[in-house]
């Protein structure tokens, strides 16, 4: 199963899922104390060669530290970090076959964009030729030809993040990282630009880690995700995994919106053998929630919730047929969004369904509005069972 | 809008007045032609004919250009590393203490810099000129040099020699290629502050100096104690313009160069 869309269609890239395959870096048990401060707990974790790896996660989380710990710039305090079949822990930054394009782009001032580019490749004394050939490469790369002798702040933030890019790339790195590299782009940029980053990587062939907070731009350009808590990573995985079935409430409700209803477990439903009924309040029919293949079910009387994405949840005001779990409830706000409209229903019981409607026609009057009463109501595929 | 007013005017005439008038009388007197310093007896550029003609005035010039080069240049190197140091080394035991320390020579009175030192000089039985003036001057103004630049690193951002490391340049190379060339208008001012320290000091120079090493201040000083002769005014203006002319001429270039910077800037921004 594979969530990316970057690696064209028909060819499936899925390293993670061969047991075979060695792992470009590997994080061993690895932790990171800053005096008492714990910022990376007892991590493992695998990249594989050209993966776009994201590491995503709210600020604080130790996302970049894991990513400063790749560059060099921190220890371990205990564990290893291995690339290939080395330790990268005892090699100095300026040693490692790993680059890094800097939040802050780094720029260096006082050189021209050819000179920035070319730093790196002239600290490796490389022929005088040889660096002026893959300078200009680079520039076609990034299309910065017309700006090739200008200095930084003769650009434009769209530009240097360019020159920022080209820079790390130009030795060629096993690894690139990425921290929060179009964080300071617009929106309509940044949107463009993150497709650049995908056909660039899928060009050269690199491996790509990217740290970003920003849950759209990670679900975008990578090919797996860590979505990281307090130092832990909490889930890794596809894109689409990682939407579609979280592992926990935190995931869930990190990537995207969503609809979280806990309970009890009851048992399993008397029709379908693979759905799980849950029993969430004394007056109410229990919710059905169909369970993964090969199915194992929660022991009886077990907490646990349920997940719907928005999206999954429709909206009626006739009592609907055909479908698993419907709530009855009154329309308390409206957020139109003008692609999509978000229902926010108040159940008989107090508790907030949120419903997402496509604007598929030029909206003049709505056929459902304040305070009408509806029924909410989402199928037993739609939705997931989490433990925590 | 009228904020030029009558008070305004006047505060500005007194201030500058207060601040300038005891230089242009000194100006306009080089220009006497009465050996009485405080009676007009014409117009006369003999005084500086004469001057120049001053050996001993030409030798003191040339001590303190030398003593200030050399010192200024040792004290920057010296300020630059304590201020790497102290900026940078993250906490260590006594830091606190260090980076007063470093300080402390800059309220120290002269007059005990100065003794301090010629105690020093004597006990270890140097013989005092040329270096010990050197060593001297380098001794109080490698602390301002330190406090110039470490007031630049401050503000420095370390993603630059991140980037520069990750870019595969070791420590040493990172501080050559990219920490000095973006410090360098800080090293640039410590140097000038320097050697203008160097320049103006009399005290110091007086207990540290010996026969042969005279510095001009030195040499203005014990020559004014004989009475003052049109010749030191004439010195002195020689001074006067020298100064002003250099700082005069490192503002402007300053300001070019800023407007320069943010058009550019502008430019840039309004072609994406």
């Amino acid at each position: 199963m594979n969530g990316s869309p970057n690696f064209g269609s028909g060819c499936s890239f899925a390293p993670w899922a061969d047991p075979h395959e060695k792992p470009l870096i590997r994080f061993d048990a690895v932790t990171k104390k800053f005096d008492d401060f714990v910022a990376i707990d007892n991590l493992n974790l695998k990249i594989y060669e050209r993966e776009f790896f994201a590491l995503l996660g709210p600020s604080g989380c130790g996302k970049t530290t894991l990513m400063r710990m790749l560059a060099g710039f921190e220890q371990p305090t205990t564990g290893s970090i291995m690339m290939n079949q080395e330790h990268l822990t005892d090699i100095p930054p300026h040693r490692r076959p790993v680059n890094m394009m800097f939040q802050s782009y780094a720029l260096f001032p006082h050189m021209t964009v050819e000179q920035n580019i070319a730093f790196g490749l002239k600290q490796e004394r490389r022929p005088k030729a040889e660096i002026k050939e893959r300078v200009e490469e680079m520039i076609a790369l990034v299309q910065l030809q017309p700006f090739a002798k200008r200095k930084p702040h003769q650009l434009s933030g769209g530009q240097r993040q360019r020159v920022a890019l080209a820079r790390s790339l130009a030795k060629k790195p096993r690894l690139l990282l990425l921290d929060e590299p179009l964080g300071a782009l617009d929106r309509k940029l940044r949107e463009q630009t993150q497709f650049e980053l995908m056909t660039i990587q899928e060009k050269l062939g690199l491996t790509f880690v990217i740290v970003t907070h920003d849950q759209e731009e990670a679900m975008t350009v990578a090919s797996r995700i860590a979505l990281m808590e307090q130092g832990k990573v909490v889930q890794v995985a596809t894109p689409r995994e990682i939407y579609e079935t979280p592992n926990c409430r935190y995931v869930a409700d990190f990537l995207g919106d969503v609809n979280i209803v806990g309970g009890h477990i009851l048992g399993p439903d008397d029709k379908e053998e693979d759905i799980v009924q849950l029993a969430w309040h004394e007056d109410y029919a229990p919710l059905r929630v169909r369970l993964p293949q090969p199915v194992t079910f929660p022991a009886k009387g077990k907490e646990m919730w349920i997940a719907v994405r928005p999206e999954k949840v429709r909206i009626t005001k006739d009592y609907p047929t055909d479908t698993h779990n419907i709530l009855k409830g009154k329309v308390l706000d409206i957020a139109y969004t003008g692609n999509i409209s978000t229902y926010h229903v108040r159940t008989e019981d107090g508790q907030i369904i949120k419903s997402q409607e496509a604007n598929l026609e030029h909206l003049h009057r709505r056929a459902i509005t304040w305070d009408d009463e509806v029924y909410v109501h989402w199928r037993a595929g739609g939705c997931v069972l989490l433990e925590r | 809008m009228k904020r030029f007013s009558f008070f305004n005017a006047s505060a500005l005439t007194l201030g500058f007045a207060f601040l300038y008038l005891p230089i242009v009388l000194l100006i306009i007197f080089s220009f006497n032609e009465s050996r009485l310093v405080t009676v007009w007896g014409g117009f006369s550029t003999k005084w500086y004919s004469a001057v120049f003609a001053n050996k001993g005035f030409m030798d003191a010039a040339w001590v303190t250009v030398r003593v200030g080069v050399v010192s200024a240049t040792l004290a920057t190197i010296l300020g630059t590393m304590a201020a790497l140091v102290l900026v940078r080394a993250g906490r260590f035991p006594g830091k606190t203490l260090f980076s007063g320390m470093v300080y402390a020579p800059l309220v120290m009175p002269e007059v005990i810099t100065g003794l301090s030192l010629l105690l020093l000089f004597v006990s270890l039985d140097f013989d005092r000129g040329f270096w010990t003036i050197i060593l001297a001057h380098v001794t109080f103004s490698m602390c301002y040099s330190a406090v110039v630049v470490s007031s630049r690193l401050v503000t420095f951002d370390m993603s630059l020699e991140e980037a520069a490391m990750d870019l595969g340049a070791s420590r040493m190379a990172t501080f050559f290629q990219v920490t000095v060339p973006i410090i360098l208008p800080a090293i640039v001012s410590a140097w000038l502050l320097s050697f203008t320290l160097s320049l103006d000091d009399l005290v110091i120079a007086s207990f540290t100096s010996g026969p042969g090493a005279t510095t001009l201040p030195m040499k203005i000083y014990s020559q004014v104690r004989l009475g003052v002769t049109p010749e030191i005014n004439a010195l002195s203006t020689i001074l006067v313009v020298l100064v002003s002319t250099g700082v005069i001429a490192a503002s402007l270039l300053t300001k070019r160069r800023e407007v320069q910077r943010r058009r550019e800037e502008r430019a840039a921004f309004a072609e994406s």
